[in-house]
């Protein structure tokens, strides 16, 4: 409407005017447009962020190759190899591999594999050579408990192929992903923390977007209808509000949490929305949330319902809207078109507000381990990074709390910038 | 639209309202505020309803545009407010709406909050077009200006895409004026308009009112508390007591000669100019206006009448014809011939 662009462009004006606010929404967008890309693009994926680097490593800006998976996979081939040669020869048991049981296979430098992967040949020549020589004699060799130094031999084969590979030089690509999942350091299970809290972000904003979305038009809606109607529709909304409130916040969101979790709600949601929403979204909203969503939304419209019926209320008395009633104007147009622009920076606030609110408890759930259950959020990499702390690890811990810092920071500010900006009694 | 000059002795009735009797249903029971108020809005003329504050005289005009609260509110069974042939009280809420604004129009005393604040003067003004007319959005727009140059609002193309903060109290009245005329009704129900503004602003409005009913042959009922505004503008005069209608005149006859010894103690308290007035205490009308709850089963006026009789505490005096445009609610009306 070319009318209100008026009004539009003066209210930007101010809020262009409050430096903090701009900064804020900057930071605001970094995250979105990070969220954004995570969601659609998908440059960091789910198995990205399961993938093992290497355990506990400190941050650093190093793009060297560690021991990845592939090394890895070696560790049951060392494991059995040594378990055979073990079982032909018990004093000559492969001296290589003897002490790398007491090691995670992740702490080993790549060189010192190699090297013992050399004298497990030269060891594995030597059994060969007694083998020969004393299993005629002992009559061993029909064993069938015992298998033939062919089979180790293969599996040695293996076991420098996948070595091997290790050692050609990585490509661009590869040097640069290795730099960013390198960054900031590794939790116990050898994952990059970075990729974690960067994914986490997705989460954040999904749970974030979708609680603040539902809860204020659902408050909002409501809170409208109470204050304009009054009688038994005020009676009604105040009464679920006053219910739900008088709850304890968290522990209703426990409570919703733990009756709506594990498929006794996705199941049916799924079956009336999900095809719908797959259509729409291709999954994105992620089903697996579902239940957050519902425990959050049930508690956060309060908020916006209360101020706005209040707003609502008050608005009603005022001359314009009773113009609006002499004018012959019917009440659904004059509450949607001329009492609802009147709240909607009670809107535009509350949404701001329950956006922090939303991450924030998401964190606090998923630290109790009733929250995210796909992939990684800032919840659970705190809840994981317990352990870390009491071994002075604190890159989980601090990068988490980090990110989540500065986006409830970021709409913090926003927030205090709207109120100042929106409200009509400031203009 | 009627575009006949209107004339004072124009007798042709836009609006009568008959026996109307308003309640509310209130925690303490049951309150009439306003009792069997009868009279006539004649085209084209302004018609005052004075009265002091608590009278009935907002409820009144709310009732004829039945904007009270419909859950605690009734209406006695024989109130009629005749619009033409037809009884409003017998409208349903959709009846109503298409009468709001389109042929009754109302327009109220605070002019700081009787603009949306969200909106520009222009959009405002086109959302009443649109509702009640037909007309395209250009010729919404031109039909707007042509408004707001008609409440004498100097450059209304400028003012169109500006918001209500950003005009003055009485700008804004007079665009409120130009959006209760938007649709041209017939009638306009002007509730205490200037009170807030100040006197000039308050004469040029009053003003701009009387030479627009005189434009468009739009009747307007004018409360007010303020006699001097009544005497400056209205044609005739009806006078509220505690929910009753006491006297009704044509202006002059009422400042000459008042009949209820109401009317009288409230013109003996304005404040006056003349030479012989100066100086004098001006006189208030001593007592209270009996509550809502607890009104005196007689005349209503009793406890503060000087004129009292023991007739008047035992008998409820009823509006009496005093001769074809003067009525009367007393017992012992003066006659000062
Ligand atoms: N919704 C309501 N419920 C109960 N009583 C009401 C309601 N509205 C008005 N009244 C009562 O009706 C009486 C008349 O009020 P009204 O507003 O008509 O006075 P008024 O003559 O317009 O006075 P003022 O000059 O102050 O505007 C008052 O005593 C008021 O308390
Ligand atoms: S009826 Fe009696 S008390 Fe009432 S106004 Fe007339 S003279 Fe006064
Ligand atoms: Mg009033």
């Amino acid at each position: 409407m070319s009318d209100s662009s008026a009004n539009d462009s003066r209210v930007l004006r101010k809020f262009l005017r409050h430096k903090p606010a701009v900064v804020a929404s900057v930071v605001i967008a970094v995250y979105g447009v990070v969220a954004f890309v995570l969601l659609v693009v998908g440059v960091i994926t789910l198995p990205d962020t399961l993938k093992r680097v290497g355990a506990e490593l400190q941050p650093g800006l190093s793009s060297e190759r560690l021991p990845e998976k592939r090394l890895l996979d070696c560790e049951w081939l060392i494991d059995r190899i040594a378990s055979l040669s073990e079982r032909r020869n018990p004093e000559k048991a492969l001296a290589a591999f003897s002490d790398m049981g007491v090691r995670r296979i992740a702490d080993v430098e790549l060189d010192e594999l190699l090297n013992r992967i050399d004298l497990a040949w030269e060891s594995y020549d030597e059994l060969a050579d007694i083998e020969d020589v004393t299993a005629a004699a002992a009559g061993t060799l029909d064993d069938p408990d015992v298998p033939p130094p062919a089979e180790v031999r293969s599996m040695l084969t293996e076991l420098e192929k996948r070595t091997d590979a290790l050692l050609e030089p990585m490509t661009k690509a590869e040097k640069s992903t290795r730099w960013f999942e390198l960054l900031l350091g590794t939790d116990r299970q050898g994952r990059s923390i970075f990729y974690r809290a960067v994914y986490s972000v997705r989460v954040a904003i999904l749970i974030g977007l979708v609680t603040a979305l539902l809860s204020v038009t659902i408050g909002t809606l409501a809170g409208l209808a109470a204050g304009y109607f009054g009688g038994w529709v005020d009676n009604v909304v105040t009464w679920f509000y006053s219910t739900f409130a008088s709850i304890p916040n968290i522990v209703l969101l426990i409570l919703l949490a733990f009756m709506f979790d594990g498929g006794h709600i996705d199941g049916p949601i799924n079956k009336v929305t999900g095809g719908l929403l797959d259509r729409l979204i291709g999954g994105r909203l992620d089903e697996t949330l579902i239940p957050v969503y519902i425990a959050f939304t049930a508690t956060f419209w309060i908020g916006p319902c209360r101020v706005v019926r209040g707003e609502t209320m008050k608005i009603k008395e005022l001359e314009y809207i009773q113009a609006a009633t002499v004018m012959g104007f019917g009440r659904a147009r004059i509450l949607l078109r001329h009492v609802l622009p009147n709240v909607t920076y009670l809107m535009l606030i509350n949404f701001s507000l329950l956006f922090i609110g939303a991450i924030k408890s998401e964190v606090i759930l998923s630290f109790l381990g009733l929250g995210v259950k796909k992939g990684p959020s800032w919840g659970i990499m705190i809840s994981q990074s317990k352990s870390e702390v009491i071994n002075s690890f604190f890159w989980q811990i601090g990068t988490a709390t980090t990110f989540m810092f500065f986006l409830v920071l970021a709409f913090n500010v926003l927030s205090d910038a709207l109120q100042d900006v929106l409200d009509p009694k400031h203009v | 639209m009627s575009t006949s000059p209107a004339t004072s002795t124009a007798a042709e009735v836009a609006l009568s309202v008959r026996n109307l009797t308003t309640s509310f249903r209130t925690d303490r029971g049951i309150v009439t505020a306003v009792e069997k108020a009868s009279f006539d809005l004649h085209r084209g003329e302004a018609l005052g309803l004075v009265g002091e504050s608590g009278c009935g005289k907002s409820v009144t005009s709310k009732s004829i545009m039945r904007l009270l609260p419909e859950h605690i509110t009734r209406y006695g069974k024989d109130s009629e407010v005749m619009l033409g042939p037809d009884n409003l009280m017998g409208y349903s809420g959709r009846q109503m709406r298409d009468i709001r604004g389109n042929r009754i129009a109302m327009i109220f005393q605070e002019p700081m909050t009787a603009l949306n604040p969200v909106f520009t003067v222009g959009w405002q003004l086109d959302e009443a077009l649109k509702y009640h007319t037909k007309l395209g959005r250009s010729e919404r727009k031109r039909r707007v200006i042509e408004l707001l140059d008609m409440v004498e609002i100097p450059s209304p193309e400028k003012r169109y895409s500006e918001f209500p903060h950003q005009l003055s109290g009485g700008m804004r009245q007079r665009v409120v004026i130009a959006m209760a005329l938007a649709c041209e009704p017939e009638i306009l129900i002007a509730d205490e308009p200037t009170t807030a503004l100040d006197v000039t602003i308050q004469a040029q409005i009053l003003k701009l009112m009387n030479d627009l009913r005189e434009r468009t042959g739009t009747a307007i009922l004018l409360i007010t508390h303020d006699l001097g505004v009544v005497a400056q503008t209205c044609d005739r005069v009806v006078v509220m007591y505690a929910g009753q209608v006491v006297e009704q005149a044509p202006v002059r006859e009422l400042f000459h000669n008042p009949s209820h010894p109401y009317t009288r103690a409230l013109l003996r308290s304005i404040p006056r100019s003349g030479k012989k007035e100066r100086g004098k205490r001006l006189a208030t009308i001593d007592g209270i206006v009996p509550s809502l709850t607890n009104m005196p089963p007689a005349c209503r006026f009793a406890d503060r009448c000087d004129c009292r009789e023991d007739r008047c505490t035992a008998e409820p005096p009823h509006l009496v014809q005093l001769n074809e445009d003067r009525s009367v609610r007393c017992h012992f009306p003066v006659h000062s011939d």
